[in-house]
């Protein structure tokens, strides 16, 4: 019953105090402000994938259009031929997508530091050109994208600090805390009781938010594990606060003493922790060139090319074992020219073996950041809250990994099919189109 | 009123919680500072050993078709800027690597950014991180209850019975604070300088002065702030609070807002249709690849008629290499107008979100700070457009070669020598000046100095009427 009171007393003391129902205001304004910018991020990259299908489906009737007129390509370029393996399964137009989760409402996080969509081709790697971000002002990209967890990380302490300040510190300068402490059982249970009055009026806001945001993009109907994952993350994150400014509040006297204090922590625990660790990881593992892959898209393919035959065919024996009795293997008139097509399996395991070592690289700068993660609880929570909305560096990798596993159907496809001598018919293609853009 | 001065320093050296925290703070700055210069020496290092390894790659072909050269093409990797080790500006997001090549102009990838999982929001710990974002608010901290204080212990009333003017006492008060700022700003700088004494030169000097001043003018209106708040109201915890809101609206909230509206106030258009728009003009002019196309076959006739023989084989030059670049001129048309409406859009938002400065100096300091730097967008579309005209060039001698290097038409195997080869020059960064970029950041000068003189008739006019008591 007494805790009842001192919630009563607290929601007087809250709504008379215009600072700090203003503050209130601008939390949830600012949450409502990135809810709507993750949801347009998630309609803007949910209607280009569209319009890319689409696109995709009008190139692929475009090229159906040559086998019904009995064409082998388009008519100024006399050099493509359509009913060979190698043409047909270069314009099978196959694009892999990063289909954003409706939970990216909740947290853009890495989502705009990477591309979205793939041509994927059997010359293609999941490390080219066309991979990277879509076309964005660097120094917003730099500042980032106010979204719901930027408020919740950023903001919510704040709010909380706001909130919290002067309580108990007020008391205590206007000399009634002794009155109090004879009025209350305990004077830690009375401090408790008033911060768990704003915790509770947080967890509301928090959850009244998590909602409003499931209804701008399907959460509910398509993603209600992340959403019951944001909300057990952000009331973790809540009590993180709370328990530290509660600490702090309950040690300290003054409102100057206990605000510089919590303004102390959460300038540590948001810029100066997060930016030192970045600087050192900076320092230990310098940002990666890529000239491996460089080398291997430029020096080491020129070397493949002027390797002696025998050798590429070995190589192409032993990565295609079904080729060695293939009826073009037996036919020399059509052997060198299958090798020539078939150079792009052997770039693909070079482009392969550089991949691995960028990604042992990546994996450990990772390492780094994860191994700080017990005293850069900001940085954990924001990666978690990226992992629940598919924006982390994570999932772009597994988008990166199944973007290599259908090139690597595209190259054997298209390898196979040339050195059994297969000629491509309109069946035969739209076979291709199906087979090459399911992830095996 | 330097009295008042040099009583508050007085009073602030005596305490001891404030030189604790001065202490660690000047730690932290001089270590982010160390880092920073640390991180651009390494990036540096590693710069050189990449573009010394591509360039070895480039020097050692040893014969080679001059268009087969174009398709191996070369690569630029964005160097450190010496300045950037105390404000790294779009550098992690903006990509490392930019490959030249024939028939394209490619775009920046592989950025620091794309490389690992989310580390800070707010940058690595260099110098502008905590001169931005955490001195600002110890210099709220510090001034919230300078005049308010004073009021409380019934030493301003003592004061003004002695003669001193309230706004004398107000405004000493907030140069007190101020100098403090100053007097840390001036210490990351001189820091910086110790680190990198081999690299000051007069341009490094003069950016460092710009710097210097944008975070002074920055530190002016903050602390003049706080002190007219601190004389306006009673209460020096209502002070506290409204500085600290306006900090937190000024420093995280606002730039995040206004930049995503202004980035939606001028959009840029998605990579696929930007992509598109370009294949769909590209594929209206000259096909170097493809002898058939109807452009090209105009282009023949030209050259024929220009050298008054009837074929390409009585032409003394090698026909291809002129249909190469001609293909390349009609492709740096498209370019410039794509990659050139691209860059208006950068630019109108640079604009709109400079004019933001009239509600939010912050914005202002943070611009002149990258800017100050060159570590803004402005020099990264500098350093992209350098690359493009080194591109340029880079092909054009390639198909001066193909063409006039004493091949005939359709002898793709032609090779050029090595000698060749080491003539084409590397590609050499000129970083911008600042006396050529200068102008850009007017705007956030203006907005600071402006605010400057707000916040200086506030003390003025503001406090007047002071109440002493």
């Amino acid at each position: 019953m007494r805790e009842l009171n001192i919630f009563v007393y607290e929601w007087k003391h809250f709504s008379r105090n215009p600072f700090k129902v203003v503050a209130l205001l601008l939390f949830v304004l600012a949450s409502v402000y990135g809810l709507h910018n993750g949801a347009n991020l998630y309609n803007e990259q949910t209607s280009e994938i569209d319009k890319i299908n689409q696109q995709a489906t009008e190139g692929r009737q475009q090229y159906l259009a040559y086998y019904d007129e009995g064409k082998k390509g388009p008519d100024n370029r006399p050099w493509i031929d359509l009913s060979t393996p190698f043409w047909a399964v270069w314009y099978s137009e196959i694009y892999h997508f990063k289909t954003p989760s409706p939970a990216l409402v909740y947290s853009v996080g890495q989502a705009e530091q990477y591309g979205f969509y793939k041509r994927v081709s059997f010359r293609a790697s999941p490390y080219d050109a066309d991979m990277t971000k879509e076309i964005a002002n660097p120094e917003r990209l730099q500042t980032g994208t106010l979204d719901f967890t930027f408020a919740l990380l950023f903001l919510l302490p704040l709010l909380l600090l706001i909130l919290l300040y002067n309580l108990k510190s007020a008391e205590a300068e206007q000399g009634f805390l002794q009155l109090i402490e004879v009025q209350v059982a305990s004077k830690n249970t009375w401090l408790l009781s008033r911060i768990a009055f704003y915790v509770v009026l947080l967890f509301i806001v928090i959850i009244a938010l998590l909602v409003y945001g499931a209804i701008l993009t399907p959460v509910f109907s398509s993603a209600f594990t992340a959403f019951s994952q944001m909300l057990l993350y952000s009331v973790l994150y809540l009590f993180l606060w709370s328990t530290i400014f509660y600490f702090i509040l309950r040690s300290g006297t003054s409102i100057m003493g206990n605000t510089l204090k919590m303004a102390g922590v959460w300038l540590l625990l948001s810029f100066i922790v997060p930016g030192t660790v970045h600087q050192w990881i900076s320092l230990v593992k310098p940002v990666n060139l890529m000239t491996d892959f460089i080398d291997v898209k430029r020096d080491q393919r020129q070397e493949l090319f002027q390797q002696p035959d025998s050798i590429t065919k070995s190589q192409l024996n032993t990565l295609f074992p079904e080729i060695v009795d293939s009826p073009v293997a037996n036919d020399d008139s059509k052997s060198n020219f299958a090798m020539n097509r078939s150079f792009a399996a052997l770039e693909n395991e070079l482009t392969k073996k550089s991949i691995a070592s960028i990604e042992a690289d990546n994996n450990e700068k990772n390492g780094l950041v994860k191994s700080t993660f017990w005293f850069n609880p900001v940085v954990f929570f924001q990666n978690h809250f990226n992992s629940i909305a598919e924006s982390h560096y994570d999932d772009y990798q597994d988008y990166r990994r199944e973007i290599q596993k259908l090139i690597d159907t595209q190259v054997s496809t298209m390898v196979l099919d040339v050195w059994h001598d297969v000629k491509v018919d309109k069946e035969k293609y739209m076979e291709y189109s199906n087979k090459l853009s399911r992830l095996p | 009123m330097w009295q008042i001065i040099k009583n508050e320093w007085k009073f602030l050296l005596r305490n001891r919680a404030l030189i604790g925290i001065s202490l660690v703070f000047i730690l932290i700055l001089a270590a982010s500072v160390y880092l920073g210069s640390l991180q651009s020496k390494n990036q540096t290092q590693q710069y050189e050993s990449a573009k010394d390894h591509v360039r070895k790659q480039w020097e050692s072909i040893d014969a080679m078709n001059p268009h087969s050269a174009a398709h191996y093409g070369t690569y630029v990797f964005k160097p450190s800027n010496l300045l950037s080790s105390l404000d790294d500006g779009v550098n992690s997001v903006t990509g490392n690597v930019l490959r030249v090549e024939g028939h394209v102009q490619n775009e920046m990838v592989h950025s620091e950014a794309s490389q690992m999982q989310t580390v800070s929001k707010f940058g690595k710990l260099k110098g502008s991180l905590i001169l931005q974002y955490i001195l600002p608010l110890l210099l709220v901290f510090l001034a919230f209850h300078s005049v308010s204080s004073e009021k409380q212990s019934g030493r301003l009333k003592l004061l003004v019975l002695q003669g001193a003017q309230p706004s004398s006492i107000v405004w000493a008060k907030t140069i007190s604070v101020w100098l403090y700022g100053i007097g840390l700003l001036t210490l990351t700088v001189l820091v910086y300088a110790l680190f990198n004494p081999q690299n000051i030169s007069a341009e490094v000097l003069s950016r460092t002065i710009s710097f210097y001043l944008s975070y002074a003018l920055f530190y002016f209106i903050v602390s003049g702030l706080t002190v007219f708040f601190s004389a306006r109201w009673q209460n020096s915890t209502i002070a506290l609070t409204s500085m600290l809101g306006i900090w937190i609206l000024w420093s995280i909230f606002l730039p995040n807002i206004i930049l995503t509206s202004v980035e939606k106030l001028h959009e840029l258009p998605s990579r696929n249709a930007f992509q598109a728009a370009m294949k769909e003009d590209r594929s209206k002019g000259i096909d170097g690849h493809n002898p058939s196309d109807e452009r090209a076959k105009g282009l023949k006739q030209q050259v024929l008629q220009e050298y008054g023989v009837d074929s390409l084989s009585q032409l003394p030059i090698n026909f291809d290499g002129i249909r190469m670049q001609a293909d390349e001129e009609y492709g740096n048309k498209v370019w410039d107008k794509h990659f050139g409406n691209v860059r208006e859009v950068y630019a109108r938002q640079k604009q709109s979100y400079q004019f933001a400065g009239i509600i939010n100096p912050f914005i202002s300091l943070q611009n002149a700070s990258m800017g100050f730097t060159a570590s803004d967008n402005l020099h990264h579309q500098e350093f992209l457009l350098q690359v493009e005209n080194y591109r340029r060039s880079f092909i054009k001698q390639l198909n001066d070669k193909h063409a006039y290097g004493g091949s005939k038409t359709g002898d793709w195997g032609w090779k050029a020598d090595n000698a060749f080869f080491k003539s084409v020059p590397d590609y050499e960064y000129q970083p911008a000046s600042l006396a050529s970029v200068f102008p850009y950041y007017l705007t956030d000068l203006l907005f600071l100095s402006g605010w400057t003189l707000l916040v200086s008739l506030l003390l003025i006019l503001g406090t007047k009427k002071m109440r002493v008591i």
